[in-house]
């Protein structure tokens, strides 16, 4: 699991301590299981994500 | 000098009968501010003369019957992760360009001077809306006015603290995974998260992009519905800014005809704080001797929706923050390090997984808000943690211990409105609250229901008196 966590870190290129990547492989185990449990609802086998692209959207400057 | 109001509420009445003015609330809210600041760390930094400017004028205004409504006058606090053209927007952090959003107001900021506010500073966060505090990282430490030994909560944390402690009389906050009312509860003031797309989140440093809500921390529910009127409404720059300006409604104090559906299951871990039980079940009896019907409910997906909180959350953040986080790991606080890292452990079909089951659950909490108009639960099962209690045995900040007492993330997923209002105090004296959801733009439903709460307690009006001894940094 260790060295799961730090091929992923290292993907993203996050120079993680040994302490750190220690600490969040602890986690790692916990969130990788209730990650893999949200597969596991029926009622979301059909269903749209919370995602919507907007053809037609421009950057507006927020202090315009 | 007599005393001066400490609502928001309370102040802008007394400012139109004309036995204060601003300016004296002002020059009230700097003088606690230089006592009790260095110790309890609100402020990142400080605008007196510009408040006291914008005082003088809002008193002239007044007086010559130009009433821009009720924050006109009130002294206000920003959160640092909002663009002031005062001041440079730091987020807390030594990594945030300091000429991003320079000189340029937020279009909330911008509305609330525009609504008069007379805006003293900008508040202390948690590094970019995330994570815990870091003693090693050269930012004020937030310290707990009720006892300074604690932590104010995070991330809107000088602004809990600042409305606690009277340097200003209602602030911003935002709330990611409960950054509004985890502070509120802590500090014991009242906090709302508006509706997701309610106020626009422009000129905002972004933490989750789907997650972000922008909302008042003040003393209570009337209070934080004055601000809320000031701060919704479309904007163009924010496309999740849905056209829903807001009015409250007459609060009266009555829920006759309210349906309030109560949540015991996840609220009351091991580990609780003892005076948890009785204090809620109290508060629930406060609703319904002013006319709520209450019923008990689950609320569905939990588990789910607090993991899919904290990958959006991860995922979102570490889009933003991943070039900087390669190139100075160090500068970042050990927490939000640890915080934002999450999005890399994850795969971008884990992401759009978790959307597809936040759509089941916004589903299945609008199907429960047909049954019940308010849903109540603890914010938190324990009261402000002390400082020392926020480290694991390994030396890295303890974020799952610390969340499995904090009840906030599940509501900023569904993106529903939670009002927090104080509802007592742990066995140790310190402030304990309680959660008002309601159903997506139900804010008038759940800030009638605060109110009544507030008439019929006075937990929002105890005021801590802070230590002046120590110093914050």
């Amino acid at each position: 699991m260790n060295e799961i966590v730090k091929t992923l870190l290292s993907i993203a290129k996050l120079p993680a301590s040994e302490a750190e990547i220690e600490a969040y492989t602890t986690a790692y185990a916990v969130q990788r299981a209730s990650v893999d449990a949200l597969y596991e609802i029926p009622e979301a086998r059909y269903v749209d994500p919370a995602l919507r692209f907007q053809a037609a959207a421009r950057i507006t400057d927020w202090a315009s | 000098m007599t005393e001066l109001p400490i609502t928001l509420t309370d102040a802008a009445a007394a400012l139109r009968a004309g036995t204060v003015t601003s300016v004296e609330l002002t020059q009230a809210a700097i003088d606690v501010a230089d006592r009790v600041d260095p110790t309890i760390g609100t402020y990142l930094a400080r605008f007196d003369s510009y408040a006291l400017e914008r005082a003088a004028a809002a008193d002239a205004e007044l007086a010559r019957g130009e009433d821009r409504g009720p924050l006109h006058g009130i002294p206000f606090g920003v959160k640092d992760i909002l663009a002031m053209a005062e001041g440079p927007t730091t987020a807390q952090s030594l990594i945030l360009d300091r000429a991003w959003g320079e000189g340029k107001d937020a279009p909330v900021v911008a509305r609330l001077k525009a609504a008069g506010a007379v805006i003293t500073g900008k508040t202390t966060t948690m590094e970019y809306a995330c994570g815990m505090p870091d003693p090693e990282k050269p930012f004020p430490l937030p310290r707990n006015p009720w006892n300074s030994d604690t932590w104010t909560g995070g991330s809107s944390s000088g602004t809990g603290s600042g409305v606690a402690a009277g340097m200003f009389l209602a602030g911003l906050g935002t709330d990611t995974g409960g950054s509004i009312r985890i502070p509120a509860a802590f500090c014991g003031v009242s906090g709302l998260m508006p509706t997701f797309g309610r106020v626009p989140k422009s000129g905002c440093v972004p933490l989750g992009y789907s997650l972000d809500h922008i909302g008042p921390l003040a003393r209570s529910a009337r209070d934080c519905a004055s601000v809320l009127e000031v701060l919704a409404g479309p904007h163009a720059s924010d496309p999740d800014c849905v056209d829903a300006p807001f009015t409250a409604s007459e609060l009266t104090g009555d829920l006759s005809g309210l349906r309030i559906g109560v949540v015991r299951e996840h609220h009351f871990p091991d580990g609780r704080d003892p005076a948890l039980d009785g204090v809620f079940d109290a508060a629930v009896a406060v609703l319904a001797e002013r006319g709520a019907s209450v019923v008990e409910v689950t609320l569905p997906y939990w588990q789910e929706m607090v993991t899919v909180d904290i990958i959006t959350m991860g995922c979102e953040a570490l889009a933003y923050h991943q070039t900087d986080l390669g190139a100075r790991w160090d500068d970042y606080f050990v927490a939000t390090r640890a915080m934002v890292a999450t999005g890399a452990q994850v795969s971008g079909a884990d992401y759009v997984q978790a959307q597809r089951v936040r759509r089941v659950a916004q589903d299945a909490i609008g199907r429960l808000f047909d049954t019940v108009d308010v849903i109540a639960c603890p914010t938190t099962s324990v009261g402000a943690p002390t400082y020392d209690k926020l480290t694991g045995p390994d030396g890295q900040p303890d974020i799952g211990a610390l969340f499995s007492m904090i009840h906030t993330p599940y509501w900023d997923t569904l993106g529903n409105p939670v009002l927090a209002v104080p509802m007592g105090f742990t066995a140790d004296g310190m402030p304990l609250s309680l959660q008002l959801a309601g159903p997506a733009f139900g804010e008038a439903t759940i800030l009638r229901a605060g109110d009544a709460f507030q008439q019929g307690t006075d937990w929002h009006l105890r005021v801590p008196q802070p230590a002046t001894e120590g110093a914050a940094a």
